[in-house]
C-alpha cells in the first residue's frame, strides 16, 4: 500500500460514524440469535461445576439424594433451573442452526431469518413444555 | 486423509471442526440423556443410581465430558479472544480456563468411573 493511500483510508476510518452504544444497536434477529447463543454458552460454562456437584451429591446416598431433589424443588431454584433449561435449549438448537448452515443449508438471507425465528420459538416451546413438567 | 488436508492447508479449519464435532457429539447425547431420563424416570436414589450404571452410558457421558471440555474451551477463548484485548491478561484468563477444564474433567472422570 502507497503512503498517500494509506493516509487517505486513515481519514476515512476517521470520519466514519461509530455506533457502540448497545441500547441504540437495532440487533436484526440473525444477530440476536448469534449473540444469545455465545452468551447462553457463558451462562452454561459458569454453571459446570454446580451440575458436577449435583450429581456427585446426588449419587452419593440416598439421603443427599433427597437433599438435592428438595434443593431443586424450592421455587426460586426452579425458576433458576427454568431458565437455565432455556440457556441449554437455545444453545442447542442455535448449534443445530449453525451445523445445518455449515452444510450450506438455509444459507440464503430469507432462510437465516426463517430458521432464526425457528430456533427462538423451538427455545420457547422446550422451556414452556419444561415449565408445566416442573409447575403441574 | 481428508480432515489432514484440511487442516494443513487451512489451519484454523482443525479448531473449526473440531467445534462442531464436540458439539454434534453433546447434542446426540443429550437428545440421548433426555430420552432414557423420560422411559427410566430416575425419580428415586436406586433408580438414579442405576441410571448410572450401565457402563456403555458411563463411557457415553465421558465421551460427552471430553467434547463439552473442547467445546468449551474452543468458544471460551474465542470470547476471550474478543472481549479482553490485553495480551496478558487474556493470557492469564486463557491459562485459568485450562487449569479449570482440567480440573472438571478430573472431577467427571472420578465420578464416572470411580
Amino acid at each position: 500500500m502507497s503512503n498517500s493511500s494509506s493516509q487517505n483510508s486513515a481519514k476515512a476510518q476517521k470520519a466514519r460514524p461509530k455506533n457502540l452504544n448497545l441500547l441504540t444497536i437495532r440487533l436484526p434477529i440473525n444477530a440476536l440469535v448469534s449473540i444469545l447463543h455465545r452468551a447462553t454458552g457463558c451462562v452454561l460454562f459458569f454453571i459446570l461445576p454446580v451440575v458436577l456437584l449435583l450429581l456427585q451429591w446426588s449419587l452419593s446416598s440416598a439421603l443427599r439424594f433427597e437433599t438435592v431433589v428438595a434443593i431443586l424443588h424450592s421455587p426460586l431454584i426452579k425458576l433458576m433451573l427454568l431458565g437455565l433449561a432455556w440457556a441449554f435449549f437455545h444453545h442447542f438448537f442455535a448449534g443445530i442452526r449453525h451445523l445445518a448452515m455449515d452444510v450450506h443449508w438455509m444459507t440464503t438471507l430469507m432462510k437465516a431469518r426463517y430458521t432464526s425465528k425457528v430456533v427462538l420459538v423451538l427455545g420457547a416451546i422446550a422451556t414452556l413444555v419444561l415449565a408445566i413438567k416442573l409447575w403441574l | 486423509m481428508l480432515i489432514e488436508l484440511l487442516t494443513k492447508r487451512y489451519p484454523g479449519m482443525r479448531a473449526w471442526l473440531t467445534q462442531r464435532l464436540s458439539g454434534l457429539v453433546m447434542a446426540i447425547y443429550s437428545v440421548l440423556a433426555v430420552g432414557r431420563f423420560l422411559v427410566l424416570q430416575p425419580t428415586y436414589y436406586e433408580a438414579w443410581v442405576d441410571f448410572f450404571k450401565p457402563w456403555w452410558w458411563r463411557l457415553a457421558s465421558l465421551l460427552f465430558w471430553i467434547s463439552l471440555s473442547i467445546h468449551v474451551w474452543l468458544g471460551i477463548r474465542d470470547v476471550f479472544k474478543d472481549y479482553v484485548p490485553n495480551a496478558n491478561l487474556r493470557a492469564i484468563l486463557v491459562k485459568l480456563l485450562l487449569v479449570l477444564l482440567w480440573l472438571y474433567m478430573a472431577w467427571a472422570t472420578w465420578l464416572l468411573l470411580g
